[in-house]
């Protein structure tokens, strides 16, 4: 059977819908009016899957373990496991042989600091896209925070046991946490020698984050294998805190030389996170 | 019903999309599933689809595939569009010439969202091999719906 072609007025009714999309599409990329629908979305889409997963899949992995009468065992594994991710955690804050802390004694300084908050939240890491991730130039990911007041967790830390991941940007019943290596964030960073400071960019690859500065002006000559350390600026992290290595040195040109900063800690590589405010 | 159907099955076509996506992408290939599986859908459908449908279809897919809102919007409004357009001239194109069609749309569409969504890592290498990947699986699929017809025929 032929299809008859679109009339004038609905090629008019389409070329308007096009120009709402644009338009939608402009006020999603400069803004964040849409984020709250977004987020509400992700929220269902989170909560209904883990629903689903609860009364379909976990309910057959429990038939499974009660068959092989296992229960106790893998109980026991859970929890050790957790224990032991926690303890990874702890260790991160709190272990005066921390080798992520350029200054191994800024613990001893820290305690002695007022404002210095020696606990920190318990986050479960909900939504992950790898695709996006190591596609595309948004980097995000959901966590739900442990707890038991309505905290606001904005501008909150998050951490896992290999170093800084990023930080929090939205909290609604899961947590929005906006990647270093999201192209939006910006990790103020300084070399070893406390002589070199940059505002390092996301580069919207996994892992990697970008330092440009212009040659003439720094005295100090970068090269590869250079660690670099959070200066503390931004007022987000705390300073001192290994971020990673150069990676590559790229000139651009006589007056812009590109920094490419491999991270010391991977975002996925562990499910639970930590979550502080500095 | 109908839109119902549509969407739960687009639904199970983009999980299937981000599951292909990650075996895909370190080969530089992009397979815009999701948009293939609608166009396909536009193409075979019996009547013409409206603007709306496809506006809020497209916008139901941006809020599922977390991109900008928008993006997927304008892309299902435009293939619907020129589908509604040439529906009775594709009658007089060869398999291979829809094929192309279809294969230089999704790579058209893989170019501009890589341009909105991933502009900072824009590659053309993506690009190209993404359009060729595209346009040889189309010839494929259409070799399949014409040598085994039962299997491909479409049960919308």
């Amino acid at each position: 059977m032929a299809r008859i072609s679109p009339t004038r007025g609905q090629k008019l009714i389409f070329i308007i819908y096009i120009l709402l999309g644009v338009g939608i599409l402009y006020l999603d990329i400069i803004s964040n009016n849409f984020q709250s629908v977004k987020n509400g979305f992700k929220s269902f889409k989170i909560s209904s899957s883990y629903f689903l997963n609860q009364i379909t899949i976990e309910q057959i992995k429990k038939l499974a373990e009660r068959s092989k009468s296992k229960k106790f065992l893998i109980k026991e594994n859970e929890m050790l496991k957790e224990a032991l991710d926690l303890s990874y955690l702890n260790n991160y804050l709190i272990s005066k042989e921390n080798n992520f802390y350029k200054d191994h004694e800024i613990i001893k300084y820290a305690a002695q600091d007022k404002n210095y908050q020696s606990s920190y939240k318990i986050a479960q890491l909900r939504s992950f896209d790898p695709n996006t991730f190591n596609c595309c130039d948004r980097h995000r990911m959901f966590v739900e925070v442990i707890s038991d007041n309505n905290e606001d967790f904005n501008e909150f830390m998050v951490f896992n046991a290999s170093g800084i991941i990023g930080q929090i940007i939205h909290t609604n019943k899961y947590s929005e946490v906006l990647l270093l290596t999201d192209i939006s964030h910006y990790t103020p960073i300084k070399s070893s020698t406390n002589d070199f400071f940059c505002n390092a960019q996301g580069s919207g690859r996994s892992e990697i984050i970008i330092c440009t500065y212009n040659p003439s002006v720094e005295d100090q000559e970068i090269i590869a294998g250079h660690i670099f350390y959070t200066s503390g600026l931004g007022g987000i992290y705390p300073k001192d805190i290994e971020i990673g290595k150069v990676d590559k040195v790229i000139k651009i040109d006589s007056t812009t030389v590109e920094l490419e900063i491999k991270l010391s800690a991977n975002p996925v590589s562990n499910d639970l996170l930590g979550v502080i405010k500095y | 019903m109908r839109y119902l159907k549509i969407i739960f099955s687009l639904i199970l076509i983009n999980l299937l999309d981000k599951e292909i996506a990650s075996i895909t992408y370190p080969y530089f290939i992009i397979f815009p599933l999701t948009f293939l599986g609608y166009s396909f859908y536009v193409y075979k459908s019996n009547s013409n689809i409206g603007s709306s449908e496809a506006f809020f279809t497209g916008l139901f897919i941006d809020l599922i595939s977390d991109s900008f809102l928008g993006l997927n919007a304008i892309f299902f409004c435009l293939i619907t569009y020129f589908i509604n357009i040439y529906a009775n001239v594709f009658k007089l194109f060869s398999y291979l010439q829809i094929c192309i069609f279809f294969g230089l749309s999704s790579s058209a569409y893989v170019g501009l969202s890589q341009m909105i969504i991933n502009i900072w890592n824009f590659s053309y290498v993506t690009l190209f091999m993404s359009a060729l990947f595209n346009i040889i699986l189309c010839i494929l699929i259409a070799i399949l719906s014409a040598y085994l017809p039962y299997f491909t025929k479409p049960r919308l």
